[in-house]
């Protein structure tokens, strides 16, 4: 492809002189509108992800969804952005930023007019670091949450991996993004130089000694192009990778009986949700049923108890079913004994279990939404307010 | 002339179901086989006093549920009252057959509830002739 921008308007280099000008122009808009952007959805990963509660989840993997557009974004206009957008800029020989290194120690720094070899440097390792975050988490969603893009590719297993290198990743990020917001300010102290406000207006001080090179201009045609085919065939790779049916999820034809028997007292507790052994004990003590008298004709027993067994636990690969297979030994019945509902649960006050729309703790439904379908999603929790 | 039969099929169809909202065939048979095992015609006044009664004072505590010392304590004084099971929550139809019009009207599903709600409230078996009491007032609420 031709380069469109070659033939810049003559303003444009004028502004830019680097023979006369006080200030340069550094940060092209795109540029500073995507640091801005991510910085803002960095944010809002990182409340979501550590601080929030579990029902922010749509908004965290919102916010990963457009970071990882929003890279490719960076990627493309590494190549197509203008002079100091591009990566070859502030691709430095290692000698080079040793010799950086030491000369920030000396407290005396070269000045750079784009990224210094270190703040470069730093950069590559943000989008590297960032990308792997929104992998990461694409696999727990995947793995563990039975969605997203994929739901039907990642086991419980590697979506449980995910997250420990999800989780380390992030620790990663927040100690390089204290060096990134570090070295802005030890570069502003070394040199007078407020870098925060340069990525605002985009330009920088002249320093003496700058060298200026003729400054490239931006491709914007085909930096849209490519940005644009990059965010279409994202969108359309996610979405036809989310139409396959979740692994971990077993055909099963729910009961009549189970609807009539299982859920006239109470909310349905899907068969995935404890496991077969605990399913026996229950339907063998059926005439104390949790303090009550639920007792059925052996048949009906015998039917149910084959249902329960033949879908339990054991058989499903999603979060609840690999969770709540480990149950209290004393309390091998009760779904909210198991120690991982015990964990997910211990912010929760005692006060909202006693609410009047809730009634205790077997109630799941009373806050997850989907719990009668065996998902509990993040997004379908809502605690209710009485 | 059509219009005149199609009419009168549709008063027809419309009288047989509002006979069959309190006289159900099936819950006919049922009464008729508990009043073969009772010594007297059942009664809704009776049914209505079983049916309102505290049995805390005469029932076996042990075997009876501290919760439910009557009928009452879940299906609230007005049988035509949608209500909340008292442990979940869940909301129940009207036990009235005003109501719910298919009530009592399988064998099983009644033997079922009456065996598990005469022993939280009672603290024992009803006998055949409380179940037929009790359900000639609840199909005349």
């Amino acid at each position: 492809m031709t380069d469109m921008n070659d033939g810049a308007p003559k303003g444009a280099e004028a502004s830019a002189n680097p023979e006369t000008d006080a200030k340069i122009d550094v940060w092209d808009a795109p540029t500073r509108f995507f640091h801005w952007s991510l910085v803002f959805q960095v944010f809002v990963a990182l409340l979501t992800g550590f601080i929030f509660p579990e029902w922010w989840m749509e908004t965290h993997i919102w916010a990963g969804h457009l970071i990882v557009l929003f890279i490719g974004f960076r990627v493309v206009w590494g190549f197509a952005g203008s002079e100091y957008s591009r990566f070859d800029t502030f691709i430095f020989p290692v000698a080079t930023l040793i010799e950086h290194v030491k000369s920030v120690l000396a407290k005396k720094p070269k000045h750079y007019v784009g990224h210094n070899p270190a703040g470069g440097l730093m950069i590559f390792g943000l989008l590297i670091v960032l990308f792997l975050l929104t992998t990461t988490g694409l696999m727990i969603l995947g793995g563990e949450e039975n969605q997203g893009a994929l739901a039907a590719f990642v086991n419980y297993q590697a979506g449980s991996a995910g997250k420990v290198l999800h989780s380390l990743l992030s620790w990663l990020l927040i100690l390089m993004i204290l060096g990134h917001v570090g070295g802005v300010i030890l570069e502003g102290l070394l040199t007078g130089e407020n870098l925060i406000y340069s990525m605002i207006t985009g330009q920088k001080d002249r320093h003496p000694g700058d060298v200026v090179p003729r400054q490239r201009p931006p491709h914007v045609l085909w930096g849209a192009f490519a940005t644009g085919a990059l965010v279409i065939g994202a969108a359309a790779l996610v979405n036809f990778l989310s139409s396959f049916p979740p692994s971990g999820h077993v055909k099963m034809d729910v009961s009549d009986t189970w609807k009539s028997e299982c859920a006239d007292c109470h909310m349905g507790y899907h068969p995935s949700h404890l496991p077969a052994e605990s399913w026996r004990k229950l339907m063998t003590t059926l005439d104390d049923h949790f303090g009550e008298d639920a007792s059925l004709d052996s048949a009906t027993v015998q039917e149910l108890t084959d249902y329960l067994v033949k879908y339990s636990a054991e058989t499903w690969d999603t979060e609840a079913a690999n969770r709540f297979r480990e149950v209290d030994p004393a309390e091998p019945r009760r779904i909210s004994a198991t120690p991982y509902w015990v964990r997910k649960h211990a912010d929760i006050k005692e006060a909202d279990f006693k609410k009047s729309s809730v009634k205790g703790k077997a109630n799941c439904i009373a806050c997850h939404q989907d719990a009668e379908s065996g998902r509990f999603d993040d997004q379908k929790i809502r605690i209710p307010r009485e | 002339m059509k219009k005149f039969a199609t009419l009168t099929f549709a008063l027809l169809l419309g009288l047989t179901v509002t006979g069959t909202a309190h006289a159900n065939p099936a819950r006919d048979a049922i009464i008729a086989k508990l009043q073969a095992q009772a010594s007297q015609p059942f009664s809704a006044e009776r049914g209505k006093a079983f049916y309102l009664k505290d049995w805390s004072g005469e029932r076996d505590a042990a075997a009876s549920d501290p919760e439910t010392p009557s009928c009452t304590a879940c299906h609230s004084t007005n049988p035509r009252n949608e209500t909340k099971h008292a442990k979940t929550g869940k909301v129940k139809p009207p036990i009235a057959v005003s109501a719910t019009p298919d009530r009592f009207t399988d064998p099983d599903n009644v033997e079922k509830w009456f065996r598990r709600n005469c022993n939280g409230v009672l603290g024992r078996e009803c006998t055949a002739q409380e179940k037929g009491d009790f359900l000639t007032f609840m199909i005349g609420q």
